[in-house]
């Protein structure tokens, strides 16, 4: 049937000063339509042609990270960044998402060829190593002002087995023991506890004398936090993934040990909570009253400064707790902020000229990270002042000196991977929450500690062997 | 010199009337109208679809343009990969648990829409109010509620003291639990499209069959059983197939709540495809997950086809 919308009615012999004053035919609406679908289809294309890399000599460089567990750094650091840009002729744009989503976006923007010309982690980022720009001249610029990457830090931002830094690490955030002081003191332990054993005794004993209100506060669930936490004790009984050279080492009596004392806290002193918590679970539970002792940076706490003063005084921290005789204590680095450059940023040099003024700038980071993030170079300018600040907290912790136990977190954090690199293999470990599931199913009884740790190995032989085949990861077993 | 503007003029005229001319014939128009559709779904439907597959049978990674074929090795592993067998139980028993709960809710649901009472239209609108909320949105809200140290339930339950106030229930710590919640989700937000498609089967049914056989002496249960049920079975199927379809492939409700947690327990086919793709880095085994839905969408397209064609109005 031919006609126009609104058949019968006369059309505007003017030709119509607007959409609504007129009859519209389907011709007119096919022809219009066309033209408006193309117009949208191509304006995100024109307006990209537009922004990318430099324009007359202007520049543009575009930044995603997360949103700071700090807010005070995001508030110093988009000015900041932007105040570069005015004084390098560049227009600087920061967006800030949930760190969650830092991995989907960074797929998403890698698979398209467009986007963001800087991209923070805060985990390894090592299965980008393709698609990003190479950093190795940033590294040693940095490396030769302010000395050498901390072993961690350069075992996160470099693949030994390729040679190839394929990002740029400057800082990292330690991952102690919280713990509440008045409940460690009615169990016994008036300076917090220095060992796995001395933390099950306490947690178990304040979960029974609180009649279950304040509980054991290390996870098992599927978030970073847990993944963190279930290392540190594999590490500190003895064990880990895979060795210095890339070979899986799970399944070992060492992890067995620790996956049985894993078993054993949660029946004494947690409840299934454990099993369902977020990456802010521990911090919630900490700040409300409810955990006597957790793994977390020093975020938790200095939210409780702000929200819950009474319980921040009460909150201490310890450094890592020993696991079996003669193995040194380990904790994982709890964040380590890492830059990549994807290979599609026409605004490489811009970028690393902006990583370069990053790095010249640890003591604003630190600070205005609340003490958060600490260097990974030995003598950035933050080196002079970092001790003075961590023995009397110019955030205002009472007592001043709580945070001093950090000021040798260089020499107990250690990078996700230990003692090997963290590679593609190590961060799907990681991200399919292989080791929390592990630690889950044993504590829940659904497998033996023993039988738990053989079927996650499975699990990771699987993953380490197809990273091989990319050639990204070493090792033969 | 005048000759040039004349020509430009008449040039544009009759192209103008040689596009009416074409835009005028059925066989151009229809098409020229159909074609925003087709480019729709050719390249937000169609090339996903052939992408998954093309990945599914290769060694892609998030972090790498380029990619190999590899044949079935990464369906091998995707086959070999224990948490990928629980998630095709869960998908399917998530599915079934939440339809079957979706279904008798949404026949009662179905018959107080379509009863005349007063105040039927609130009563119809906080019915379909879960169906307008973003999955993602409804299921935060329910992670608060069943969160750990701040769940409503939990209050109200120490307060009438049917747990001691202090010792949470973990409903999203226990297995029975967790999956009882992606479960409840799940139906709570597919049960008002269930309702509403229910409703509009019940008020299509002539009320003379059931004041007929009232008079005949029929009572509800004999009504319903034999009139009702029999003449709402063909729209109920479309309800059961809309629901299977937004269950199956949702994996929302599992991010957000539980993250696949306690262990691997709530785990699902959506959540893990996406947990090792995207997440994980191996795009191809993701894909590989992925594509283990596809004979299940498919089956479900046919039969609701199949039933749309039976109902069509000729």
């Amino acid at each position: 049937m031919k006609g126009s919308l609104n058949a019968g009615k006369p059309r505007d012999p003017s030709g119509g000063e607007g959409l609504l004053a007129r009859s519209v035919t389907r011709r007119d609406f096919v022809k219009k339509g066309g033209l408006l679908a193309f117009s949208a289809g191509a304006l995100p294309t024109i307006l990209l042609a537009c922004g990318n890399g430099t324009s007359g000599g202007h520049k543009t460089l575009k930044i995603l990270q997360w949103s700071h567990f700090v807010p005070a750094y995001d508030k110093w650091f988009d000015p900041w960044a932007k105040a570069w840009g005015d004084k390098n002729n560049t227009t600087v744009t920061v967006d800030h998402i949930n760190y969650a989503d830092i991995p989907t976006r960074t797929a998403a923007e890698i698979n398209a060829g467009s986007g963001h010309d800087l991209i923070l982690w805060i985990v390894p980022p090592s299965q980008y190593e393709p698609s990003v720009a190479d950093m190795s001249d940033v590294v040693k610029a940095v490396e030769a002002k302010y000395g050498p990457q901390l072993d961690f830090a350069r075992l996160t931002n470099f693949n030994p087995h390729t040679n190839h830094y394929f990002g740029f690490t400057y800082s990292f955030a330690p991952d102690p023991g919280d713990y509440r002081k008045s409940l460690f003191e009615k169990a016994g332990l008036p300076n917090g506890p220095t060992s796995w054993d001395d933390m099950l005794r306490a947690t178990t004993a304040i979960k029974s004398t609180t009649k279950g209100a304040v509980r054991g506060g290390i996870g098992f669930s599927p978030e970073p936090d847990s993944n963190m936490a279930a290392r540190a004790l594999i590490w500190s009984f003895g064990g880990s993934e895979q060795d210095k050279d890339q070979n899986v080492t799970i399944n070992s009596d060492q992890v067995v040990a620790a996956v049985d004392y894993m078993a054993r806290l949660f029946k004494q002193a947690e409840t299934s909570e454990v099993f369902s918590w977020n990456a802010a679970s521990n911090n919630q539970g900490l700040v409300a009253g409810s955990l006597s002792y957790i793994l977390n940076s020093i975020s938790a706490y200095r939210t409780a400064q702000k929200t819950k003063p009474e319980v921040a005084n009460d909150i201490f921290f310890s450094k890592p707790l020993q696991g079996a005789a003669g193995v040194k204590a380990l904790a994982s680095e709890h964040v380590i902020q890492t830059y990549i450059i994807p290979k599609f940023s026409k605004s490489q040099d811009t970028a690393k000229q902006f990583l370069l003024y990053l790095a010249d700038h640890a003591t604003d980071y630190v600070q205005n990270s609340e003490l958060y993030e600490l260097p990974v170079n030995p003598n950035t300018n933050a080196a002079a002042q970092l001790p003075g600040w961590l023995d009397n907290d110019p955030f205002k912790s009472n007592p001043t000196n709580k945070l001093q136990i950090l000021k040798d977190a260089t020499t107990w954090s250690v990078n996700v991977g230990y003692p090997g690199p963290a590679s593609p293999a190590i961060g799907e470990i990681f991200d399919t929450n292989v080791l929390p599931t592990m630690m889950a199913a044993a504590a829940k009884g659904d497998k033996t500690p023993k039988q738990a740790v053989a079927d996650a190995e499975t699990q990771i032989k699987a993953i380490f062997t197809k990273w091989r085949q990319k050639g990204l990861v070493g090792g033969t077993t | 010199m005048s000759a040039p503007p004349a020509t430009r003029g008449t040039v544009i005229v009759e192209e103008s009337v040689r596009v009416h001319h074409l835009l005028d014939r059925d066989s151009v128009l229809g098409p020229v109208l159909l074609a925003p559709l087709m480019i729709y779904l050719a390249a937000l439907v169609g090339v996903p679809l052939v992408t998954v597959f093309v990945y599914a049978f290769s060694d892609a990674t998030t972090g790498s343009e380029s990619f190999s074929f590899v044949g079935l090795e990464t369906f091998q592993r995707t086959l070999a990969d224990p948490v990928f067998q629980g998630a095709i139980r869960n998908t399917i028993v998530f599915t079934v648990l939440s339809q079957i709960i979706v279904i008798v809710l949404a026949t009662i649901l179905g018959f107080v829409m379509s009863a005349d009472f007063k105040g039927k239209w609130i009563v119809r609108f906080l019915i379909l109010l879960p169906w307008t909320t973003p999955v993602a949105l409804s299921a935060l809200a329910w992670l608060w509620m069943l969160d750990s140290l701040f769940s409503p339930f939990n209050w109200i339950l120490g307060q009438l003291h049917a747990v001691p106030i202090g010792t949470p229930v973990a409903w999203l710590g226990e297995n029975n639990l967790a999956v009882g919640s992606v479960v409840a989700l799940q139906a709570w937000r597919t049960m008002p499209l269930a309702a509403v498609i229910l409703m509009a089967g019940l008020t299509s049914i002539p009320p003379e069959l059931n004041e007929q056989a009232e008079v005949d002496g029929a009572g509800f249960w004999r009504r319903l059983f034999d009139i009702t049920f029999p003449l709402l079975a063909p729209i109920m199927m479309v309800a059961i197939l809309f629901g299977i379809v937004a269950t199956f492939t949702d994996m929302a409700a599992v991010y957000i709540l539980t993250h696949g947690g306690p262990g691997n327990a709530t785990q699902v086919l959506a959540s893990w495809s996406f947990y090792t793709g995207i997440q994980g880095g191996s795009l191809a085994q993701g894909a590989a997950i992925g594509v283990f839905m596809f004979p299940v969408l498919v089956g479900v397209c046919i039969l609701m086809l199949r039933r749309a064609s039976g109902v069509e109005v000729t």
